[in-house]
């Protein structure tokens, strides 16, 4: 983990209030791993205060890093706007992140909205290391202006399956009603590969995640969210309710949990925020 | 670094200075509860640049916090709602103090209770530790045995509990008092009155956030502590009166400094070093820039010695 200065390189608009920044001079983040998260603030005075928390979607040679973002409020609203060439502090890489990808197991990358870019990494990483066989995507959102980046997905080599709630692309419905379907198939077709469930999205499509996981008796990994100062376990600002402690950190403890270990609290937990972006 | 002559010419200002009872290498000590214990910040920062640190506040028995969400963000400020989770003294001594006893700089333990007896036992035990350079008492606790009043609202209270803690530390003991009353000076007062070496001022201000869109409160816990700039001229204030009323006591100045300037702005009113605190979630390096941009200052004021500033706020013609 390293505090150092960057620079935006690139400010590439996706519609529908999607963007990706692409950063240089972030040598301190090579060998960042597929759900670590970075704390960035750029030169702007006191408002927003603090830095924003915003996951890796891809870390390249020579200092380049790639974010995801999606305009929810001040802070996202001034990076959309940031011109090459602006200053940006960061602070990373943060966290832990998703299980490797293994020949063993078949992972189903579960994302809702602006909750791509953890699966996004994991199935680039996937891709290098020749298992692109091994992953499925499963991309949700609420319409099709929510679905980004999918040339790139598909490039990856890895199956994509897409739904939106008004059915502009993809399946009509909810990214867990495909991860069902997807369970149910898997479950007439009696695969030998035993499944793995990776997800990062809205709070209410990752309960929904983890019951379906839990049902099916399937690993299960999601990615939180929780409001933060620090990024470094310093304020206790980023707690979750958890079963094997009372609280546990998403900055320093996660943000990657297995679900079983963060899913019986649902009811507290829920009362938080979640990422931006439909299911 | 190029030294240009105009700086090889004039002599780093000194920037050693002492406060209740401890000797400072410069006036920039960390926050309790932004600083954590310490070690989380190694990596980012020099930890022996510092004038000192003040860890997380501790209590005789570990404690959990409070249900999230905690922390929300406002203007030019933010709330907490953390609940004084900490790990206790045991797991403070065993697994924080090694790395803090060798860290290069002052350490000082911040502390509470819930009761008197839990304060007295919790400096008690702390300040008999090796590599605890002085202790800074957290008042801002609710009393459960007097129906969840602040301690360090009444000065009565405060003053009886700075008495009992006093016969037991015999190290410097400050006091973080709460800016939620109308009579700082008071509080002030009861601290020097009853033994305490200095007095840190001023503790969050208690506010409070509204999602309008849900329309319940930000942070769990509805109320919870500002910090962060927009502190800043309160606690400026609360500074400056305690230091008007020639208390005898030294002040250690807090809220909202994000650079030199706020620094030597709470010098001037009287504080003899000061704590950064949100600054460090914004900037992890904060302090290490804090503490160049004050003797920048110094350089180009002609200021020699930063013991100079103190109290030195101009008034009249
Ligand atoms: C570990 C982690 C990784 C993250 N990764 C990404 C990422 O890769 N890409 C990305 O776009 N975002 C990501 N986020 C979320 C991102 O940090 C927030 O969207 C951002 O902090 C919002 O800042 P803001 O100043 O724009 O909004 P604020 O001004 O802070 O908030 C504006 C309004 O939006 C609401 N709000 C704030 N955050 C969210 C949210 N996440 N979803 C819905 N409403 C919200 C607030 O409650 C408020 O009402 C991540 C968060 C965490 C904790
Ligand atoms: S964000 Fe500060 S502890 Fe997690």
């Amino acid at each position: 983990m390293r505090y150092f200065d960057a620079r935006v390189i690139e400010n590439r608009s996706l519609g529908g209030g999607y963007f990706v920044l692409r950063l240089g001079g972030c040598e301190p983040l090579a060998g960042s791993r597929p759900g670590q998260f970075i704390m960035l603030r750029g030169d702007w005075g006191r408002d927003p205060l603090l830095p924003r928390p915003l996951s890796l979607l891809s870390v390249a040679h020579e200092g380049r890093a790639d974010l995801l973002a999606k305009v929810v409020g001040k802070g996202t609203a001034l990076m959309e706007r940031s011109p090459p060439g602006s200053r940006v502090s960061v602070l990373g890489p943060l966290g832990n992140s998703f299980p490797a990808p293994s020949a063993d197991v078949t992972d189903l990358l579960v994302a809702g909205g602006v909750g791509l870019p953890p699966l996004f990494m994991q199935a680039e990483s996937a891709a290098h290391l020749g298992l692109a066989n091994g992953s499925e995507m499963l991309y949700g959102g609420r319409t099709s202006r929510d679905l980004v980046l999918l040339g790139e997905i598909r490039g990856f080599g890895i199956a994509l399956r897409l739904a939106t709630e008004d059915g502009s692309l993809g399946r009509r419905g909810r990214v867990t009603d495909e991860l069902e379907a997807r369970l149910d198939r898997g479950r007439a077709a009696a695969s030998a590969q035993p499944l793995r469930i990776m997800a990062c999205g809205p709070r209410q499509m990752l309960w929904a995640v983890g019951r379906i996981a839990q049902s099916h008796g399937i690993d299960c990994y999601l990615s939180l969210e929780e409001q933060m100062a620090c990024g470094i376990g310093v304020c206790l600002g980023c707690a979750v309710a958890a079963q094997t402690r009372p609280y546990r950190y998403v900055c320093k403890d996660g943000p990657v949990f297995p679900a079983s270990e963060v899913m019986a609290h649902v009811s507290v937990a829920s009362t938080s925020q979640s990422r931006g972006g439909a299911q | 670094m190029i030294l240009g002559a105009d700086s090889l010419e004039k002599e780093s200002p000194a920037l050693l200075t002492t406060c209740g009872g401890i000797e400072f290498r410069n006036p920039v000590l960390t926050a309790s509860g932004t600083f954590g214990y310490g070690q989380e910040f190694d990596a980012l920062i020099s930890l022996r640049g510092l004038g000192g640190l003040v860890t997380k506040g501790i209590s005789p028995e570990p404690r959990f916090g409070n249900p999230p969400p905690r922390i929300c963000e406002t203007a030019a400020g933010m709330l907490n709602s953390i609940g004084l989770e900490n790990v206790g003294v045991e797991a403070f001594a065993r697994e924080k103090l090694p790395f803090l006893r060798s860290c290069g700089t002052r350490v000082l333990v911040n502390f509470f209770g819930t009761t008197f007896d839990e304060y007295v036992d919790c400096g008690a035990r702390l300040a008999a530790l090796d590599g605890v350079d002085g202790l800074e008492m957290n008042v801002s606790c609710p009393n459960i045995q007097a129906g969840g009043i602040e301690f360090g609202r009444d000065p009565l209270v405060l003053g009886g509990l700075v008495k009992a803690c006093r016969a037991v530390v015999r190290k410097p003991l400050w006091v973080k008092l709460t800016p939620n009353t109308s009579d700082i000076v008071a509080l002030a007062r009861a601290c020097a009155d009853n033994g305490a070496d200095a007095v840190s001022i001023i503790n969050t201000i208690t506010g409070m956030a509204i999602d309008v869109r849900t329309r319940r409160p930000k942070i769990a816990t509805v109320f919870g502590g500002l910090s962060g700039p927009a502190i800043k001229p309160v606690a400026l204030r609360m500074v400056y009166q305690v230091y008007r009323a020639q208390i005898p006591i030294a002040i250690c100045g807090i809220g909202g400094i994000q650079d030199g300037n706020d620094a030597i702005e709470f010098l001037l009113a009287g504080a003899s070093c000061v704590q950064v605190g949100t600054q460090s979630f914004i900037d992890p390096a904060s302090a290490e820039r804090i503490i160049r941009e004050i003797e920048e200052y110094c350089r180009a004021q002609g200021v020699t010695d930063v013991r100079e500033l103190v109290g030195g706020l101009a008034l009249g013609q």
